[in-house]
């Protein structure tokens, strides 16, 4: 699980940091992507947290 | 996870069931309603039906929202709810959320057709401009499309509850499963996308806002998610019928396929940057590294198809099958979600073909607004997606309802018969495009004025589009009579290979390999040529801020 769980993280961390190069773009219109963009990197970040409790969890019944 | 995916759909509670049947028979009207629309469209643009431009623009509206909108994303939903409790094989935690999600979705869908029924038709995109004189209309409509975005945050949110369930009893989630934990995430992103684009127009039209001024560069943030979610989830759908329906699992082990699969999340954002080659500020670096991450798009999509075909070939060779295509013919054809798999696979090599045409920057000035755009566009919307989604219902529904298709025998020859419509549909509408007939236009004649080769292509456009709306509604129909009581029970399926055996030493994998390479030869003939015949056009190309 430690593999699936970086691999969401990674995503989140993908998304950031495209969220932060729209955000400080300096051509107009389109701060729409740095929302929807950090929005998922947001997601991402608390599914990798909630992925990696529940894998805790799931390894401590095993 | 014990046993096979039927059996444990065939497990579900009654009230899990009958969330994923409602989900599935709603999705398939918005299809069925969606594809009359579009054969509207074709008849008329052919000059085989007489319509005033109003009326054609009015089904063309409705055949977007229908499918673009509510047919894919619902059925996603529908395949991802299905698929989440199959995993976790204890059915769906949050039925409720499910339900809740489904219902706002389906809010969504009436109010929005509803609003496209009459009035001004504001084409899928709901440009707000459009409806400067109809406020009510706009607030309906885009209080549909945020409905349904708020749809596909709770949908998605009772797939992810039930796969942690999954990992908290079991401690793991298989490759299939982890695929679906991103799907269901990257869902959740594209219904935050719907809200916030669509927001500002309902705003303004409750006199809360001012008119949105940016909604077209907006808007391509929803337009990417909706181009690559639905591939992603048919890479997914792809993955699971071959384990499902053949029998064979990835050669290359569960760790490379989820590699793959948070790919899509990893190359696909960066790579929205090509919906902005039309807006004439954009500057030129910013437009040479569009074109460039652009490259990176296919990569998930390539790599997928490249372990699903290695892994069939492999398996199959193990089991006799010789020659270099010849073992092609041991899948189970007869098996309907086989055939349509099967013939997505071949249409999604033909979109990509084209589709990297039209994500160069050069290239995509001349070309978005032209009928090039529905002619490729339909190989990945008709021939890659909806009948990978329609093979996956094929699979899940009878094993919900415990009836079988209608006609299966009939039915597993509707996607031969869908991609040769496609070829005739898409392949004369990318030669209209590379020739300027212009998209979104009912009369393409232009009242005669037009070149005789446009009404000639345009006629094999319209044939074309009769032959694989046709297949695509049979097929569906097939599907759906799985929704009616009192329809015989499921008739057993093809064995399955057995998975785990292992292959046969040094057996080769030819097929995907060659594929690619067709693939790549493609991209660069159909690349070549679409220059070589715009050189010879007396036209020059202007910054014109649709896209596509």
């Amino acid at each position: 699980m430690k593999f699936d769980i970086t691999l969401i993280f990674t995503v989140a961390a993908v998304w950031a940091a495209l969220a932060l190069a729209y955000a400080l773009a300096p051509w107009s219109g389109m701060i729409g992507y740095a929302w929807v963009w950090g929005f998922g990197a947001a997601l991402f970040l608390a599914l990798g947290l909630a992925l990696r409790r529940a894998a805790r969890i799931g390894e401590g019944r095993a | 996870m014990n046993g096979p995916l039927v059996d444990r759909l065939a497990a579900l509670s009654p009230g899990d069931r009958r969330l994923l049947v409602a989900m599935s028979s709603i999705s398939l009207l918005a299809l069925l309603g969606g594809i009359a629309g579009g054969v509207g469209v074709a008849l008329a643009r052919a000059g085989w039906i007489d319509l005033i431009p109003e009326a054609g623009y009015r089904l063309l509206t409705l055949h977007g929202v229908g499918i673009f909108f509510y047919w894919l994303f619902l059925v996603q939903g529908a395949i991802l709810l299905a698929l989440a409790a199959g995993e976790g094989g204890r059915g769906l935690v949050g039925r409720g959320l499910g339900w809740a999600g489904f219902a706002l979705v389906l809010s969504g869908m009436v109010m929005s057709l509803g609003a496209a029924s009459g009035g001004t038709p504001l084409l899928y995109d709901g440009n707000p401009e459009l409806a400067a004189h109809e406020p009510g209309r706009l607030a309906a409509f885009n209080a549909g499309y945020i409905l349904l975005g708020l749809g596909l945050i709770a949908l998605p949110a009772a797939g992810v509850a039930t796969l942690l369930a999954a990992v908290r009893r079991a401690g793991s989630l298989s490759a299939a499963g982890f695929a679906l934990f991103a799907w269901a995430g990257f869902l959740m992103v594209s219904g935050f996308a719907m809200i916030y684009v669509f927001l500002p127009g309902l705003l303004w039209a409750l006199g809360l806002g001012d008119m949105p001024a940016n909604h077209g560069t907006n808007w391509h943030i929803v337009f990417h998610n909706m181009h690559y979610l639905p591939l992603m989830a048919t890479v997914i759908v792809w993955y699971v019928l071959m384990q499902e329906v053949v029998g064979v699992k990835s050669i290359f082990g569960a760790r490379f396929s989820k590699l793959i699969f948070a790919a899509y999340l990893v190359f696909v954002p960066p790579t929205s940057l090509y919906h902005m080659f039309l807006e004439p500020d954009l500057p030129g670096a910013v437009r040479i590294a569009g074109s460039l991450l652009s490259l990176f798009v296919s990569v998930p999509t390539l790599t997928a198809f490249l372990i699903i075909v290695a892994s069939l070939e492999v398996h199959a060779r193990a089991r006799g099958g010789r020659g270099l295509f010849g073992w092609i013919g041991a899948l189970p054809w007869r098996e309907p979600a086989m055939a349509a798999a099967g013939f997505a696979v071949v249409n999604m090599a033909f979109g990509i073909v084209l589709a990297f045409v039209l994500i160069q920057a050069e290239l995509a000035p001349l070309l978005s607004d032209t009928f090039f755009v529905p002619g490729y566009f339909h190989f990945f919307t008709v021939g890659t997606v909806s009948l990978s989604f329609l093979a996956a219902l094929a699979l899940i529904l009878p094993a919900l309802t415990g009836r079988g298709l209608a006609l299966p025998g009939v039915a597993r020859f509707m996607p031969h018969l869908a991609t040769l419509g496609l070829l005739s549909f898409g392949g004369a509408g990318v030669v209209a495009g590379y020739l300027g007939v212009p998209r979104r236009v009912i009369d393409a004649g232009y009242g005669g004025e037009a070149p005789a080769l446009w009404a000639t292509l345009m006629g094999w456009v319209a044939a074309g589009g009769l032959v694989m709306a046709m297949a695509l509604m049979l097929f569906a129909l097939s599907v759906a009579a799985t929704l009616l009581p009192g329809r015989a029970s499921v008739a057993a399926m093809s064995p399955r290979w057995d998975g785990t055996a292992p292959p046969r030493p040094g057996a080769a994998a030819l097929v995907g390999p060659l594929g690619v390479l067709v693939i790549v030869i493609g991209m660069y003939g159909a690349t070549a040529a679409g220059f070589e015949l715009m050189r010879a056009l007396p036209v020059e190309a202007v910054g014109g801020g649709h896209a596509h």
